[in-house]
Parts: structure tokens; sequence; C-alpha cells
């Protein structure tokens, strides 16, 4: 197959697998389950089939023209795969271990269908140079993550995914005029021709707004846990490993890789990042229902990559490429475990479980190998992202935003220790509940280890984010 | 295969292989663990005074998984491996009568020692941090799973977070260096000349040392060790707080202070001011204890403070000693604490005001619990005596004389502690409960022997120790110095320590005769007027700063949800408000009348006219 048809098949084959999968399931269930993880593991597999070909330096370019500027042109370079790789892995997990999850729920159809296309809208803003298509399947996936999000259809659920969707397509909206204001100053939304250009900087706050919206980060966060009424596999899909990372990608993206704006804007996304790293760490450390903590603690951690991002260097950037990898592996493994808690012990409140260890010891070890990784204790693989990033603050020579990220981490250690100590060890609270079934477990068993090989096999991540960076970025130090 | 890699790589395999075995049966992962770490300390003795290296490309940005050994890393990577047998050997006997698992005890031990050695080993101050960081998890498990109760679930987590936080300090220290210095290995950075004391480097020296003195058990960050001393076995105890964390502590602290940094005067008197500090109060704490662990607990962290007192002199004769001093204290430290782990797993308990005149049942710990006891205590002949005269000495030659009169204090209280200690456990008054009590096993009298035995080799002059170990880390560090390190020196020094001696014994004999019990000898400090309030709230935890910071976090914790539910409030309520406030405005013209409609028309084309009109002017 030829560079240029796996880029396609990336990008179409779930775009269009999507809308086949209501047919499929008129042959039967397990057909339906089949074919839509086959269409995760596709897409990954395309992905991964391109990376030798960006390693060696291609950018592989596929381009449907479109009058006025607005080509719809796939780009594979190190950036766009490293990060369908991680979307389109984690997805394929999560698809796996929606099988045994979404077993006795209803309406199973619609919700292969919406993950799959989500998936593929994913694709399609990862492999996006133009940034109108970026916005359009921005919006696609604005649209899966709502109907994903109310999936119970009860009042509440229906509630929080129209919070969801509102704000996003506000910051959504507020994006598409800072592309309008590029468009009328610079003639084109291309990213390859934009690259190097100096955009305004209401512009880039616009554009800025958006990114914050869709990755969940101060002042509009407070979606990401009200949207911890879906079903496990959804928060695992949105808060943890895709949709929260579009917003950071489309930083790294446009302001890490293409255009350049004043430094006062990296540093007011410095600020903004920290104290949403520390406000939404402290709601973790008393929130109680397990699911809106782990979703707090992605805000947090969130912050921590755009500090990468925002540092404007080659070493902070690399943290938050390794940051973003394996913050996506370990925090989607702990939501799947949410999901495993969730339904097998009822309350989701965290005070009145406890002393699941002794009976669920599988899940627990995942838990907490999930969970070091994300404290960044060695040798699990979210240790070398922390430090890097901290390294390149360093470098950006800021001691009060390294001040709010260093709180910011041991408010990390705190809340997870706690919410550990209360769910897995201490009194059985009610009658102790079995291990979830095989595919579950394999799915977050498989997670946990991964975030300790990512530990073991850093080598492999770090030269493929140096390469990157270091081809790629502009305007770094 | 590189031998360097041994001490790191063979435990972290068997460590895993071991948890393949059985928990029924009954030697062989004990074997495995014993004859692992044996290996391990042969294998660090072999690389004695050659210059290894190995190398690989690891983590990009100059970080390579590069390991060295030199002359001071080699001198704490045998004693490290030289402890992690020990304890092997001494768990074979005590282990046995306990409900703790031996499975994950042995796992625990075999990855520290890796851990450790990996440390230990790196050049890369990366992967230094890769390692110490990672022994972290295992600090924990091993706290953990010591003992059934919730209790130690408590105490592994105090010692988690607070080791947590100064190991983010490393994090940041350790980028600031490599920031610096252009590059992450510690001998490069040593190379091309010591960073200096301005700007960024003073923070970041600052926070290594955070993170080296917290490892030691330094004060303020000292705290989880006498609750691990309460809610963890001996074997815990002898191993890491005793040996490993203050070979780790100290090692780094050295690395720091006089090899990649050039210290001035004011880290010089901070460094001091610490190492007094936490030797005094807390030795002051031992002093009052009745529990044979906790007072051995409050001793661990008092005696970090000599340690970095010695090295904080920046003198060749105070490192020397500080260096010397972890040595002595890793010796006989551990074999305080494999005391106490033998009386308590025969007599079932540690408080000492149930103990006494043991010395009838088990003579032979008894007669190693004194000379350990003497050792610590500074008597001469035995080694603490030798490595205590050089950290004084080094005080007294940067010309600071109060730390030296600190110090001093510390060694009388040192001793009237361990005169109460002895003379509870020991001698005094035997209960009729204790009369049964049995000698401990073998195995677990060998590596007493082994510990008492260095106590005194160590001593009597010093000589092994200064030539085989301090002499060539002194060259390595480029040292020099005139004063003789080893020898027997009828100085003032000497008449000093015997006058404090005398000291210690009169304070022991009146509380004694004071209070009629030796658990009570101590009382009357104790209870002395200020110390008692003192003292009091010391109890309460009232200068713990893990229980000041943790009785904050829920307020902490409830603000910070409040600005989230703040900005939730901006997102979600304000705009709903908004927009329905507004809606029910336009609706109240929307009533359906078309004269209603017409006027609003006319009114609006008018106001529009105006405006138009207006603009045209």
């Amino acid at each position: 197959m030829t560079q240029v048809c796996l880029l396609k098949t990336a990008v179409f084959l779930p775009l269009l697998g999507a809308l086949l999968i209501p047919f499929i399931s008129k042959i039967s269930v397990q057909t339906r389950n089949l074919f839509a993880l086959t269409l995760g593991i596709l897409t990954f597999t395309a992905s991964l089939m391109l990376m030798p070909h960006v390693l060696g330096g291609m950018t592989i370019t596929y381009n449907i023209p479109f009058p006025l500027g607005f080509n719809f042109t796939l780009t594979a370079d190190m950036l766009s795969v490293f990060m369908a790789l991680i979307s389109s892995f984690v997805s394929s997990i999560i698809l796996f271990y929606s099988i045994g999850y979404m077993a006795h729920y209803e309406n199973q159809t619609e919700y292969y269908a919406m993950v799959v296309l989500f998936l593929g809208s994913m694709m399609g803003i990862v492999y996006s140079t133009n940034l109108i298509w970026m916005y359009v399947f921005w919006e696609i996936t604005a649209v899966c993550s709502w109907r994903l999000v109310g999936f119970f259809r009860a009042e509440n659920d229906i509630l929080k995914a129209n919070k969801t969707i509102l704000v996003t397509v506000f910051g959504a909206l507020c994006m598409l005029l800072g592309f309008v204001m590029i468009y009328s100053g610079k003639g084109t939304l291309d990213l390859s021709i934009l690259r190097g250009e100096t955009i305004s900087l209401l512009a880039a706050f616009l554009i800025l707004a958006g990114i914050l919206a869709k990755s969940s980060t101060l002042p509009f966060s407070t979606w990401l846990p009200d949207a911890g009424v879906a079903p496990s596999t959804v928060t695992a899909l949105l808060h943890a490993a895709v949709l929260v990372k579009i917003g950071v990608y489309a930083y790294a993206r446009i302001f890490g890789t293409s255009v350049t704006v004043e430094p006062v804007f990296a540093q007011t996304v410095l600020i903004i990042a920290g104290l949403s790293a520390i406000i939404s760490a402290g709601a973790a450390l008393v929130e109680t229902n397990i699911k809106r903590l782990i979703a707090y603690s992605t805000i947090s951690q969130l912050g921590f990559i755009f500090l990468g991002l925002a540092s404007g260097n080659n070493v902070a950037f690399i943290g938050a490429l390794i940051y973003i990898l394996t913050h996506s592996v370990a925090k989607g493994g702990l939501f799947l475990i949410a999901g495993i808690l969730e339904q097998k012990t009822h309350p989701k409140d965290i005070t009145k479980r406890g002393g699941l260890l002794k009976t669920m010891p599988i899940t627990a070890i995942s838990f907490i190998l999930c969970a070091l990784s994300i404290m960044a204790i060695p040798p699990l693989g979210g240790f070398f992202g922390k430090f890097l990033v901290f390294a390149g603050a360093i470098q950006n020579g800021n001691p009060w935003i390294i001040a709010m990220f260093m709180f910011a981490a041991i408010l990390t250690v705190l809340y997870l220790l706690r919410l550990f100590y209360l769910v897995f060890l201490g009194e059985a609270k009610e009658h102790p509940p079995k291990e979830g079934s095989p595919t579950m477990l394999i799915s977050v068993a498989m997670l946990a280890l991964i975030s300790l090989l990512l530990g073991a096999l850093i080598y492999y991540p770090m030269f493929y984010t140096e390469a990157l960076s270091l081809k790629l970025g502009v305007f770094l130090q | 295969m590189n031998i360097i890699l041994i001490p790191i790589f063979l435990p972290l395999i068997m460590a895993f292989l071991i948890l393949f075995i059985s928990e029924k049966t009954k030697y062989i992962k004990e074997l495995t663990a014993i004859v692992t770490t044996l290996i391990a300390l042969m294998a660090s003795i072999a690389m004695f005074g050659g210059a290894l290296e190995f190398s690989l490309p690891w983590a990009g940005y100059g970080a390579d998984f590069k390991l060295k050994t030199d002359n001071l890393n080699i001198v704490i990577l045998t004693a490290s491996s030289f402890f992690s047998f020990l304890i092997a050997v001494y768990s074979f006997g005590f282990m046995r009568k306990k409900t703790a698992s031996t499975k994950w005890f042995n796992f625990n031990l075999l990855i520290t020692q890796a851990f450790s050695a990996g440390a230990i080993l790196s050049d890369n101050l990366l992967l230094l941090l890769f390692f110490w960081e990672g022994l972290l998890i295992f600090l924990y498990a091993f706290i953990a799973l010591s003992n059934e109760n919730r209790n130690s679930k408590a105490t592994a987590m105090k010692a988690f977070i607070i080791n947590a936080a100064t190991d983010l300090c490393l994090v940041l220290g350790i980028a600031i260096t490599g920031y610096l210095a252009g590059t992450l290995n510690m001998s490069e950075i040593n190379a091309s000349g010591k960073l200096t004391m301005h700007g960024w480097a003073i923070g970041g020296y600052l926070l290594l040392m955070i993170a080296a003195i917290s490892k030691t058990g330094a004060m303020p960050f000292h705290t989880w060790i006498p609750d691990a001393g309460k809610n963890s076995n001996v074997n815990f105890m002898a191993y890491i707080p005793a040996a490993m964390d203050k070979i780790l502590g100290v090692y780094f602290l050295i690395r720091i202070s006089v090899y990649l940094y050039q210290l001035n005067g004011g880290m010089q008197i901070m460094l001091m001011t610490i190492g007094a500090a936490t030797l005094l109060f807390a030795v002051m704490m031992a002093l009052v204890q009745t529990d044979y662990k906790k007072l051995l607990s409050y001793h661990a962290v008092s005696q970090a403070g000599y340690m970095i007192l010695g090295i904080g002199t920046l003198h060749p004769i105070g490192i020397a000693g500080g260096l010397f001093h972890m040595l002595n204290n890793a010796i006989y430290k551990s074999c305080l604490f494999l005391t106490a782990g033998s009386v308590e797993r025969q007599t079932k308990t540690t408080d000492i005001r149930k103990l006494g005149g043991l010395i009838k049942n088990m003579p032979l710990t008894g007669l190693f619990f004194i000379i350990a006891a003497l050792s610590i205590s500074g008597v001469a002949p035995f080694s603490g005596f030798f490595s205590k005269e050089l950290i004084y000495k080094g005080t007294l030659l940067t010309g600071h004389k109060v730390f030296f009169f600190i110090a001093v204090i510390g060694s009388i209280l040192t001793l009237a502690s361990f005169l109460k200690l002895g003379h509870a456990v020991f001698f005094g008054k035997r209960p009729e409960t204790l009369k049964e009590t049995q000698e401990a096993p073998f195995s677990m009298l060998a590596p007493m022997l082994a510990l008492a035995g260095l106590c005194a080799a160590f001593g009597f002059g010093a000589k092994l120790p200064v030539k085989f170990f301090l002499e060539p880390s002194l060259t390595f560090l480029s040292l020099e110095h005139t004063l003789p390190l080893s020898g027997f020196h009828f100085d003032k020094l000497f008449f000093i320590s015997v006058i404090a001696a005398l000291i210690a014994l009169i304070s022991h004999i009146l509380g004694y005769k004071t209070f009629s019990k030796p658990s009570k000898a101590s009382d009357h400090i104790h209870h002395a007027p200020g110390l008692k309030q003192i003292y009091s709230m010391a109890e309460h935890k009232f200068f713990d700063i893990y229980e000041q910071a943790m009785s904050f976090t829920p307020l902490l914790g409830k603000c910070l949800m409040a600005a989230d539910n703040f900005f939730d409030f901006l997102t979600d309520r304000l705009p709903s408000l908004v927009i329905n406030s507004l809606s029910k405005i336009s609706q109240k013209f929307h009533t359906g009348s078309y004269p209603l409609y017409m006027a609003l028309t006319i009114i609006g084309f008018a106001l529009y006219m105006v405006f138009v009109l207006g603009g045209t002017k």
C-alpha cells in the first residue's frame, strides 16, 4: 500500500466505517462489536505503518483542491502520526473494553457508531493541515461527545451533555473568529503556508479560547467533571485519551510548529495553566465521586502539558509530548478502572467504598501503576514527561510559574493516594465484589503494563519526540 | 557482561523471580535473597580501586544510562550491599515468627538494593533521580506490608508523601543543575568547574540539599521515622532508616556540596545549623521515649544531624568525619535495631517499662547492645568516638564554637538515653513473666555479631576505615588535609568526651535515684519546667510539618473547590441567567399585539434615522 493510501485509510476508514455500523448491527451484535474493534485497530495500524516513513524525514500529503484556499489537505508528519498513534491506540483498547462493559446497556449500535465516528474525526483533526477542515472535524467531535455524554438519556445526563456541547462549541466559535482573522490577514488557512508567520494577539487569544474549552482548562474546565455522567468508556475516551488531547494537539500544531505570537501570549497561557492545575488539583482533593475526581485530575494534568507546550523550548516541548503519551495511557487506565468499580460496586462515593485490594487485586495493582505514572514516580513512564516539562520551564525562567506547578505536583500525589486509600485499602464497607469481566481486566492491565514499559523503554518515544521537535518546532530555543 | 551491572540488575531480576516462588516454600525465598545480595556485595568489593564505566543511550538530551565507579561511590556501594546482605541473613530468622509476607519482604529488599546501587553508581543525574525516586514505591511497600494493622498503612502514606515532596525538590534541583551546567553527567560538571553560588544556582543547590537531608532523615523531614519505628518491623528500621537512607543521603550530600557546587560561608552556616538542630532536638526526644524501637528511631534522626554537621563544615576533616560517622552509624544503629528485634521476638514487647534484667537470658544480645551503645555514644575506643572526634575537630576548625558545644551536649544526652535504655532492658529487676526468655537464634545473632565486631574493628584508632574508605574518598574529592585522620590522641577532645560521659552518668544516677525505675531515669529532664511544655507540644505532633500540613489540606481543598465552583458559575450559571433574562425581556414585547409591533418598528426606524443622520454631520 502506498503511503498516501495509508494516510487516506487512517482518516476515511473510521469515518466511513462508522456510517456502516448501523447496517452491520443488523447481522449480529458480535459482528458489530468485532467490526467496530477492527476499525479501531486498522486505524491504528495505518498510522503505525506511516511511522517509519515520517521517521525517515518524509512528509506525506494528500490534497483535494477546494476554491478560496480551502483545500482539503491531509499531511502525515512526525507530530500528526505521533498523536494519531496515541489516540487510535487508546481508542482501540477502549473499544475492546466496551465489549464487556457495554454488554448490558441499550442503544449500543449508536454507541459504537459514535465512538468510531469520533475516532475518525479525531484522525481528521490530527492529519488536517488546513485550519478550516480542522474546525469541521473539531465540531464533528463535539457532536459525537454530545451524544455520548448524554448516552443514558436521563434528565440530568441530557443537561450535562448540553453543557458539554455548549461550552466547547462556544470556544470553537471563538476559535473560528480567530481563524477568520488569520484568513483575512494572510489570505490562507493552510498551516504549511503559514509556517513561521506571526499572527495578531487577538486572533491568538480567540484560538486559545477554543483550545481551552476543548482541553478543559480554566475558565472553561467545569464541563469535564460534569460529563462524568456518561458511561465510563466514554469518559475514558473523552476525558483521558482523545477529546481533551485535541486542544493540546491544536496548541502544539498551531503555536508550537506553525505560527508565532508575541511572548506575552505564552506567558498568559502559562499562568492560566498553572491556576488551572492548582485549582482542579485542590478540587480533586475534596471530591468524593470517583469519576469526577479523575476528571479533575485530568484538568490538572492538562495544565502540565500546557506548561510544556508554552515554555517555548525544545526540552519542554518534548516533555509535553511525552506527557501526552504517558498521561493518555495512564488516565485511560484510571477511567476504565473506575468503570469496573462502577459496575461491580454501586456507590460512586469513594468514602463508601474500601478494602477492594483483597477481592480485586488485578484492578488494584493496575490502578496503582496508572496512578504512579500520573504522580510521575519512576520507574513508571510519567516520570520522564514531568521531569522534562520542569526542566523546560526552568529554561523559560519564571520561578513563580515553577512554584505553582510544583505545588500542583504535590497535590497530585495527595489526591491520588487518598483515592487509592479510600477505595482499595481500609475496611470493606459492603459485600466484597469480584473482579470485572476478562475483556475489561485485560484492557486495564494492558494500560498499566504499558505505563510500566514506557518507563523501561523510554528511549524510543524520547528518540522520536526529540527528532520531531528539532524538525518541526518553530522558534523553540 | 560488565561487572558494574551486577549489583543493579542481578537483584532486580531475582526480585521478580522471588514473586513466582510459592509463599508456602520454606527457605528458597530467603536463600535466594541471601545469595543474591552476597553476590552483589562481592561484585562491589571486586570493583574497588578501578574506574569502570558503562554507558548506553537512554532518555535523550544528554541523559545517557551512564554508570561510573570512583573511589567515593564504591565505598558507598559496598556499604549498602553489605547491609542488604546482613538484613537478608537476619530476616531468615526474624521473619519465621511473623505474619507479614516473607515473599514481599525479600522482593522489597532486593529491589531496594538494586535501586540504591543504581542511584549510587549513576554518573548521570537523571538516572540517579530515576533510581532514587523509584525507591519511593518500595519504601511504601516495605512499611505498608510490614504489619497487618491499619497504622502501618497510615505511616506508609506519611513516609511516601514526605519523601515524594522532597523528591520533587530533587527533580527541580536536578533540572536546574543540568540547565546551569549544560550537562547532566556529574563527572563532566565537576571537570568543567563546579557551580558557584549565585542566581539560580542557590535555588538549585538548596533543592538538592533538601532532598539529600530529607533522605538522611534530618529535621523537619524526619517525622515518619519515629512513626515507622512504632508501626513497622525492625528489619525495615535496621535496613532503611538506619542504613540505606543515611548511606544515600550522605553520599548525595557530599556529592552536591563538594563535587558539584562550590559552597560559600552562608551555606556552610545553614548546613551546620540544620545539623546541630537535628542532632539536639532529636536526641532530646529520644531521651524521653519508653519504647525500644521508637527511642532508636529518634536516634536515627539525631545521628543524621552529626553527619550533616560534619559535612556542613566544608572542611576536609569534618567531611571525612561526616562520611565516617555515616558508616559507623549504619553499623551500630542497625545492630541496635537488630537487638530490639531479638528482644521483641523473644519477649513479644518493646515497651521498656515491661522489660528488665534480660542480660541473664540473652547474654549475647546484651553484649552486642552494649558494644553498639558505647559506640553510638562516642565512648572510646569504639568506632563512634573516632568519627565524632573528626566532626568535633571540623567544627572547631571553622571557628564557630557554638556548633561544637551543641554537638557535645548531643553526645551527653545520647549516652544518657542509652544508659536508660540499657539499664531498663538488660539490667535492673527482671519481671517474673520474662523468666523463661530464650536467647535469639543463630541466624539473628550472626549479623549482630558481625556488626558489633565492626564497631570494634572501626574503633581502636580507626586505622582500617581511614586507609580503605576515607583517604581514597578524600583524594577523589581532591580535599587535602594535614591533620591525621586515624590514631588515638590524648588531647583536649578526649578529656571533653570523658567529662561528657561523666555528666551523662551523673544525670542517669540522679534520675534513677529520684524515680527509682530505670525506665524513668530521664523524667527529671522530661518534667523540667519549661521543657515539659515543649515536650507536651512535641508529643501532640505540634512540630510535625506533615501533620500540620495535613490538617490544613482539607481547608485548602475546599477553598480551591470554591474557586472551581466560581468558574463553573461564570461558564454555566451566569450565561444561562443572562440569556434567560434577556429572552424574558424580549418575550414581553411579543404579545401578539399588532399595534405594539407597528409602534416598535416606527420607533426603531426613527432611532435608526437619527443615528444615520447624526453620523453624517
